[in-house]
């Protein structure tokens, strides 16, 4: 089995290395059939790569332990969600997991466009199977997944292996991953059109009308992959941190901002055609980006709880990062020419500059992030001295950056596209700003006075009311001239340019997340010593000790309390800590218990017993508000970004300002 | 309170006679030596009064599996947080104050011991370069708006001799209609 697996990998290289040739030669020797046969060779590629994905996990299922692999990430005793999750739960198998993905996004690439896009398709195809030969040479050679345990000459096997992480074995896990994965893998496909259409000279719009429903799914991934990684922490780790600024997280991070700034900017590109260049840029950053963390998780180069062991692929990467960044660069900088801008800006007080401004502030938020994260290696590699870059620095140089960019999705719905009046951004802005500095009023007066939270609360009214605004005018159009109630008309207006109205509901989302991160300025958080019928407090909770339980199972011993929950005289429920200590791994873990409402968190983590010869369960309590609005707007986010991939009822044409060639071509002469 | 638990490491512990050599053939042994131990690590006494807080949110926990400071680090007996908090504490009763507390978690870990790099010499850098991005950034957008920003319209020159002849043909073609 582990000869088929490594066979159909190495089979799976060749191939790829084939497809590369073959689409290249193909198209400038002007030979369809042999682009028509690198493009089956993709089909291929996915074949083999499914059934090497497909030994692995049934070697994981079924415990098959002369795989090193399965020895030291699987074991009998694990449920079979998380055997089936160890597939992504080390180095090798994540990276064929990296490779599968890609073959099955090449492969629907590949379909979708069989007969279209001829002129740049076998350059996509070229790009997309040079990036699936490089993770195919990763796990073919330095991190085969299909290594087995030798003594000597022979194969052996282990009686039982280590079985995944205990802390990965969390159900938010097994998808985390795979949903950071089709995010990653997914920006290859804008980037390998992009890049197609820039040596083919076709650097029109062709390639984003392509691949905008790609860039929105793949942001969609991403989005979920952060966020339920995010989630896992908050209900794992046991301290109620959702986000730490760890190396590997922050990589994760960084293509989503770019993402982010590209699907703003990809706008002013189909409306105006304008930020051609800008576009190419982003879209290879953002992929660029990706490759870097997965370098980042897999070189050992920044330490982290989350990467892989070090490994030697880290200058696989490199080589791979630099060899890409160069030819990239090359490209954009060879096609100039073919990337000027059809447009002009008719005013700074329109919508296009505020696009311009949403991008600078997302880059500098990259840039920061970024920075950070590299900063102690650039640090160690010039003073020679250590340092530490913690949440303290991060959230100093990115709350603010955070917050004007809140603003600006605000500002952006309210400043019409071409030019806006001073008058009419009067009107515009009275309402959303009377609102925002009546909100930050309430608040001042009501006691809060962290200078942030004010800010955040009252930017979230100021976006709250744009985006209500914006709905509301629409609808109540739509009504007056239909008769249907306002509920439907804000269903009809949003079908007819979903977009648009799909956009609006992810900015919601966002205003959601800022919400719950806004919280953080109010935790409360307390340790106890306890025994049975003891009682403590926090916030607004009397906490009642019921009783204090153990006992074991295959996978794990575990202690629990059974904690009755008083919110004011009445009894609001019972939380079960729990503490768990995997047998495989010896590794301890929390399973918190969460009381989860909209405007609070009680969240209780069962830390231990006191060595004090007392006995007494150590119970860490804590108060989170607002923190379930980070749930919230996730949901927020995904709906807004379905709805933006529904086909909208009316196909908007744009009309393009005003097209320079065009001008200068038929500009009347004076006779 | 955790009979099963106290019950199966007593039995094991006693097995072994106190010396404990664990092998991989007897990892439920192992397993419950290393619950005993990590009861025996673990202690509620962490410190955080609110001027520990204060201090300890400059320095960095240096545990190697967070990112949090000496004060939000929330990891029950943590290896390195729980002891800096105790250090801190003592500290602090002997009368020094934050700036010397601090100047002593420098002295003996170096500049990782702080939460976030120092405003001086190169560590300068982590600071003011975000802020340098943002303001290339800003050159660049106005830049940017300076050479792609439609220039604004000027009136018409209107030139009279063409206009007495757009008139001329105006009124010829009136004439011709009537």
């Amino acid at each position: 089995m582990e000869n088929l697996g490594a066979v159909a990998i190495l089979l799976a290289l060749c191939l790829s290395a084939y497809a590369v040739l073959a689409s290249v030669t193909g198209k400038l020797k002007n030979k369809p059939l042999l682009v028509l046969s690198a493009e089956r060779a993709v089909y291929t590629i996915w074949l083999l790569l499914a059934l090497a994905s497909g030994l692995l996990v049934y070697a994981l299922l079924n415990g098959d332990f002369r795989l090193s692999y399965v020895a030291a990430h699987s074991n009998r005793a694990m449920p079979v969600l998380y055997k089936f999750a160890s597939w992504w739960g080390g180095m090798e198998g994540s990276l064929l997991l990296w490779a599968f993905l890609l073959s099955t996004y090449s492969a629907v690439v590949v379909f979708t466009n069989r007969r279209k896009l001829r002129t740049i398709m076998p350059y996509v195809t070229a790009i997309l199977m040079g990036v699936q030969c490089f993770f195919l040479i990763l796990i073919a050679f330095p991190e085969s997944p299909f290594q087995v345990l030798a003594v000597g000459r022979g194969i052996t096997e282990v009686p039982d292996g280590n079985g995944l992480n205990p802390l990965l074995q969390y159900w938010t896990m097994a998808i985390h991953p795979p949903m950071l994965y089709l995010g990653y893998v997914g920006f290859v496909v804008p980037f390998a059109f992009a890049m197609g259409s820039l040596i083919a000279r076709q650097p029109g719009d062709a390639w984003i009308h392509t691949t905008r429903r790609w860039t929105i799914i793949t942001w969609g991934f991403q989005t979920t992959g952060i966020l339920l990684g995010a989630g896992w922490a908050y209900a794992v780790l046991g301290w109620g941190g959702y986000w730490g600024w760890d190396p590997v997280e922050n990589a994760s991070l960084l293509p989503w901002i770019t993402a982010t700034a590209f699907l703003h900017s990809v706008m002013m590109q189909e409306k105006k055609g304008m930020m051609k260049v800008w576009n190419m840029v982003l879209i290879a950053a953002t992929f660029f980006l990706c490759i870097f963390g997965t370098f980042l998780t897999r070189s050992g180069i920044v330490g982290s709880v989350h990467a892989f062991a070090q490994s030697p692929i880290g200058k696989y990467f490199v080589a791979f990062l630099a060899v890409g960044i160069a030819a990239t660069v090359y490209l954009i900088l060879d096609r100039l020419d073919y990337l000027k801008s059809e447009s002009q800006l008719e005013s700074v007080l329109s919508r296009e500059s505020s696009f311009l401004f949403n991008n600078l502030m997302l880059l500098a938020s990259c840039f920061a992030v970024l920075w950070g994260t590299i900063f102690p290696v650039i640090s160690e590699a010039v003073t020679g001295e250590k340092i530490s870059v913690d949440a303290p620095f991060y959230n100093r140089v990115n709350v603010p950056i955070g917050l004007f960019l809140l603003l600006l999705t605000g500002v952006g719905p309210l400043i019409a596209w071409r030019r806006s009046s001073v008058e009419s951004l009067k009107r515009a802005f009275l309402i959303p700003g009377v609102l925002a500095l009546v909100t930050m009023a309430v608040l001042a007066v009501a006691g809060v006075r962290h200078f942030y939270a004010l800010m955040s609360l009252g930017l979230c009214m100021f976006v709250t009311a744009t985006v209500v605004t914006e709905f509301w005018k629409g609808a109540r159009a739509i009504a007056a001239r239909t008769g249907q109630n306002l509920a439907a008309a804000m269903i009809e207006l949003t079908h007819r340019n979903t977009r648009r109205y799909g956009g609006y509901i992810v900015h919601m989302g966002i205003v959601f997340l800022f919400l719950g991160f806004t919280g953080h300025a109010f935790n409360k958080d307390s340790t106890n010593d306890v025994r049975v019928g003891d009682k403590f407090s926090i916030g607004r909770y009397e906490l009642k000790v019921r009783d204090l339980l153990d006992g074991d199972n295959d996978n794990y011993s575990w202690r629990r309390a059974r904690i009755d929950v008083f919110a004011g005289q009445s009894l609001a429920g019972t939380l079960e800590p729990e503490q768990r200590m995997y047998k495989a791994s010896r590794q301890p873990t929390s399973e918190v218990a969460i009381r989860r409402r909209l405007n609070e968190d009680l969240y209780l983590n069962f830390a231990g017993v006191t060595n004090d010869g007392r006995n007494l369960a150590i119970i860490q309590a804590y108060v989170f508000p607002l923190v379930s609005w980070i749930w919230v707007g996730f949901v927020t986010m995904i709906a807004g970004t379905i709805i933006c991939l529904i086909p909208p009822k009316v196909r908007m044409q744009y009309a393009r300002t005003e097209v320079v060639g065009y001008v200068q071509k038929h500009a009347p002469v004076n006779p | 309170m955790f009979k099963s638990m106290r019950r199966l490491i007593h039995k094991e512990l006693s097995r072994w006679g106190g010396h404990c050599r664990p092998t991989a053939s007897r990892p439920r042994a192992l397993l419950l030596v290393l619950a005993a131990g990590l009861c025996l690590a673990q202690s509620s006494s962490d410190l955080l009064t609110p001027a520990i807080r204060r201090v300890g949110g400059t320095l960095a926990c240096l545990c190697g599996s967070c990112k949090n400071t000496v004060a939000t680090c929330q990891m029950l007996g943590c290896h390195y947080s729980s002891p800096a908090r105790e250090r801190i504490a003592k500290m602090q009763a002997a009368g020094m104050t934050d700036e010397a507390v601090i100047d002593d978690f420098v002295k003996r870990e170096g500049k990782r011991a702080l939460a976030v790099p120092p405003a001086e010499g190169f560590n300068l850098l982590s600071w003011v370069m975000p802020f340098v991005a943002i303001a290339i950034g800003l050159v660049a957008i106005y830049l940017y708006v300076k050479r792609y920003r439609k220039p604004a319209a000027s009136p018409p020159v209107v030139d009279n001799a063409a206009l007495e002849r757009y008139h001329e043909e105006i009124e010829n073609d009136l004439a011709k209609l009537e």
